[in-house]
């Protein structure tokens, strides 16, 4: 007997074929094309040519998706409505492409074209790249020294990056809890296999894709269970139904605010929030450290992206109940991110720290929840891409310098060691500092501008006691990043001293390209701020 | 609704005997035992499509996975259960404790908002319904699914995947290799001793007894020596039993606990 549900009376009426602008979607769509052409190439190409075609391919579809997305950007169509917004929802309303969308895939596509720089450098490791052989070879065994010896690589970590990326530009954008959902999974799982192919200090590096992979499950199920509260809640998965929901029900608020929080849960943990950053320290220091690089700018970006489509569309209503908790999210993430980098002895971890810290400010910018008035003042959408941006070329700028710092065991991340790094190669000293200074936020760089955007607009959006624990932050962060130049410069080198690899066309041209952008954003922040800020509001 | 309450305290029980379980099959087991009941409250909830991808996909696909995987580990494998962190189980029981008390008093008091109910989304038949969702609204989500499936075969395949570096030597070739070893240093080509057999002792830590009634070393594992699991001699049973029968014999002391190499000469093979 077949169940009655399975069969109905008459013929059911046909579905109609869903409409997908595929045009809106081509930057994404593009990146999608590249990724599985990298795992053809894998299959079909000579072991010799392959590491060439990947990068080739990578920078290549990266260059082709960011046209793309200029030509996206130009399209866009005012939307109606009271504040400024560009764009619309495409696909069936599962994914918006508007202002902050299309901002935001520029951004990552072009920190991933730094990164896709720094992994394909192979100069650092003589001729081979930073990325083990045989990931199957056990550490120290003679499986992995005959990798070495046949000079085999993992070129598959191209694809995986693509794969990555992908997520990185739909989790942002996606218009629906479940899309979201599916993006945030895409974005993650490819990085939890990067971090675990170190081809130095592999044991380090499988331990942290093994911490990043288990916490990251634990935090994605907090985020599903979060997304059926308040599916519970509003009975659709779309942003702008639950806004509606949000704004029209009294009742039944208990299942909203258990799925805020646990959503919530989820998206801080991918941003490094306190108390859910417990994760950062072991997986920047771990993992190979063009992917620390490529997360740091990345994932930051996406999931800050996420989190304010999130807060702002789906639960704009109901800012009153959620804000109270990013104050104190923001608070502990500065004050812990800033008092435990100063104790830090390793530059990676340090650089986790900050990371932490940083997270914590531009928290203060989302909490600020600052949608802007006629008058061109500073958003909070718009600060928080901003300091996006300053903060990604800092980052990667920052990362590629660890990798050139060596001795004979790889990267030498002791502080200690850097020592006298100042008199060795006063050039790449210098621009290290240079970053530290735009993370200390020291006007004439571009971590000043950010963070004077970010605060201006939790100001003005009445969070001000949160500026002034801000602040003082930033004072006690500023204190570690001037101790590392210090070392760096006004203390002489223990031993040997630190030692610069001259790498190779690729990682040079990301540290130029990294100084170029933090100077120049210092100096004339203009132009990007009104990009920012041209962006507009979220559509939805 | 007696579906509910029947299997509820069933899943939930099963549930944390998944977490408490000592060995990860019954874990596992009692995972199956939770999977099947959910499957069950689909099927009572009007979702049949959704019953039986439960029972196929996971019960029937994952979970095999999973005892697969099981059986290649060790049936007897279990977790150590040495706490790293001092006071870590108690912090994470009164922390678990607290959410679930939370989210059962925060979902508990939840109304759920109007429903459109069942009948309207089932209008066409379940999975008429379903299909209209996935290939209209949610088309993208299921392609970029797509790129999940790739990511974890590609994963897999970079994590778990050795390539041969060096070609594989043929039966001919590894003959040859070992006579000459043989002509070269007199290690034995032929195959190690078989360890003893006995009325008593017919197993692999048994090791078998030269001409001489010295145990031959060859005749085990080395990784049963290395674990210090084999049998040292048979002072436990041959030599009481010849005690007991003439307790002056000097031969009831046979097999003592001085392995002797074997015969062959040969090798410990590396």
């Amino acid at each position: 007997m077949i169940h009655p549900l399975l069969v109905s009376a008459s013929a059911p009426p046909p579905i109609d074929s869903p409409t997908i602008q595929y045009g809106d979607l081509s930057p994404l769509l593009v990146v999608a094309a590249v990724a599985l052409l990298g795992v053809m190439v894998e299959a079909f190409a000579p072991r010799a040519l392959r590491f060439t075609i990947q990068t080739a391919l990578a920078i290549g579809g990266i260059v082709v998706a960011l046209a793309a997305t200029v030509w996206v950007g130009l399209g866009l169509d005012r939307a109606s409505g009271d504040v400024l917004a560009r764009g619309r929802v495409v696909a069936e309303g599962a994914v918006a492409v508007d202002g902050p969308s299309v901002f935001m895939w520029g951004l990552v596509l072009l920190f991933a074209l730094v990164s896709m720089l720094l992994f394909a450098e192979r100069r650092l490791e003589g001729g081979l790249s930073a990325f083990t052989g045989q990931a199957a070879a056990p550490p120290g065994s003679a499986m992995e020294r005959e990798a070495v010896e046949h000079r085999i690589e993992h070129t598959e970590v191209f694809p995986l990056a693509m794969f990555a990326l992908v997520g990185m530009m739909l989790f942002p954008a996606a218009n629906d809890l479940l899309t979201m959902f599916v993006a945030l999974e895409v974005l993650s799982l490819p990085l939890y296999l990067l971090c675990g192919l170190a081809r130095r200090r592999r044991l380090l590096s499988q331990e942290s894709a093994m911490k990043y992979f288990l916490l990251g499950a634990f935090s994605s199920a907090f985020f599903a269970y979060g997304i059926a509260l308040v599916y519970g809640f509003a009975g659709g998965f779309g942003l702008g139904d639950i806004d509606q929901a949000v704004s029209n029900r009294i009742d039944g608020q208990n299942l909203l605010l258990a799925g805020i929080a646990l959503m919530a849960v989820g998206v801080m943990f991918k941003v490094g929030a306190v108390p859910f950053h417990a994760w950062t320290p072991d997986v920047y220091q771990g993992a190979p450290t063009a992917v620390t690089a490529f997360m740091a700018a990345g994932t930051k970006v996406a999931a800050f992206g996420a989190m304010l489509r999130l807060f702002f569309v789906a639960f704009g209503g109901a800012s009153w109940d959620w804000r109270p908790m990013f104050w104190v999210v923001a608070i502990l993430t500065m004050v812990v991110g800033a008092v435990a980098a100063v104790t830090q002895s390793d530059v990676k971890r340090m650089l986790a720290y900050s990371s932490i810290a940083h997270a914590g400010f531009i928290l203060v910018g989302v909490t600020g929840a600052f949608v802007g008035t006629r008058d061109a003042s500073v958003t909070s959408v718009s600060s928080v891409l901003f300091y996006l941006t300053v903060y990604g070329f800092s980052t990667i700028g920052a990362f590629a310098i660890v990798t050139i710092v060596r001795d004979a065991s790889g990267e030498t991340t002791q502080l200690s060691r850097w020592a006298g790094l100042g008199r060795e190669s006063p050039l790449v000293a210098g621009a290290f500092a240079l970053f530290m200074l735009a993370f200390a936020g020291i006007p004439l760089t571009s971590g000043f501008i950010g963070k004077w955007a970010v605060f201006s607009a939790a100001w003005s959006g009445g969070a001000w006691p949160l500026v002034v624990v801000a602040v003082l932050a930033s004072v006690v962060a500023a204190s570690f990043y001037v101790r590392v130049i210090v070392t760096m410069f006004f203390t002489e080198p223990t031993g040997e001293g630190p030692s610069v690899a001259v790498p190779s066309m690729a990682t040079t041209a990301v540290i130029v390209v990294a100084v170029v952008v933090t100077v120049l954003l210092g100096v004339v922040p203009g132009p990007v701020l009104d990009l920012a800020q041209s962006a507009g509001a979220f559509v939805r | 609704m007696v579906t509910f309450w029947t299997l509820a305290p069933i899943m939930v029980l099963a549930a944390l005997g998944v977490v408490l379980a000592r060995k990860a099959v019954h874990s596992a087991l009692l995972l199956a035992v939770v999977m099947i009941s959910l499957a069950i409250t689909y099927a009572s909830q009007g979702a049949p499509f959704l019953f039986a991808v439960q029972i196929i996909v996971y019960t029937g696909a994952i979970m095999m996975l999973f005892l697969f995987v099981l059986m290649l580990v060790g049936v007897d494998a279990s977790d150590s259960l040495v706490e790293t962190i001092k006071g870590q189980r108690m912090m994470a029981l009164v922390v678990g404790l607290t959410f679930g008390v939370l989210v059962v008093l925060v979902v508990g008091q939840g109304v759920v908002g109007v429903s459109v109910g069942l009948g309207e989304a089932n209008a066409n038949g379940n999975v008429y319904g379903l299909a209209a969702l996935m290939f209209t609204k949610y088309v993208l989500a299921i392609e970029f699914t797509a790129a999940l499936l790739i990511t974890a075969a590609v994963g897999a395949m970079v994590l778990a995947h050795r390539e041969r570096l060096v070609p594989r030597r043929s039966q001919r070739e590894e003959s040859a290799r070992r006579l000459q070893e043989y002509a070269e240093t007199g290690r034995h080509p032929g195959p190690l001793p078989t360890p003893g057999v006995y009325a008593r002792h017919n197993a692999v830590d048994t090791p078998a007894l030269l001409p001489d009634g010295s145990p031959s070393e060859l005749s085990v594992s080395r990784v049963l020596r290395a674990r210090g699991s084999v049998r040292e001699g048979f002072e436990g049973d041959v030599g009481q039993t010849l005690r007991q029968l003439d307790p002056d014999d000097p031969t009831s002391t046979i097999g003592g606990s001085t392995p002797r190499r074997g015969g062959s000469g040969r090798t410990e093979e590396s």
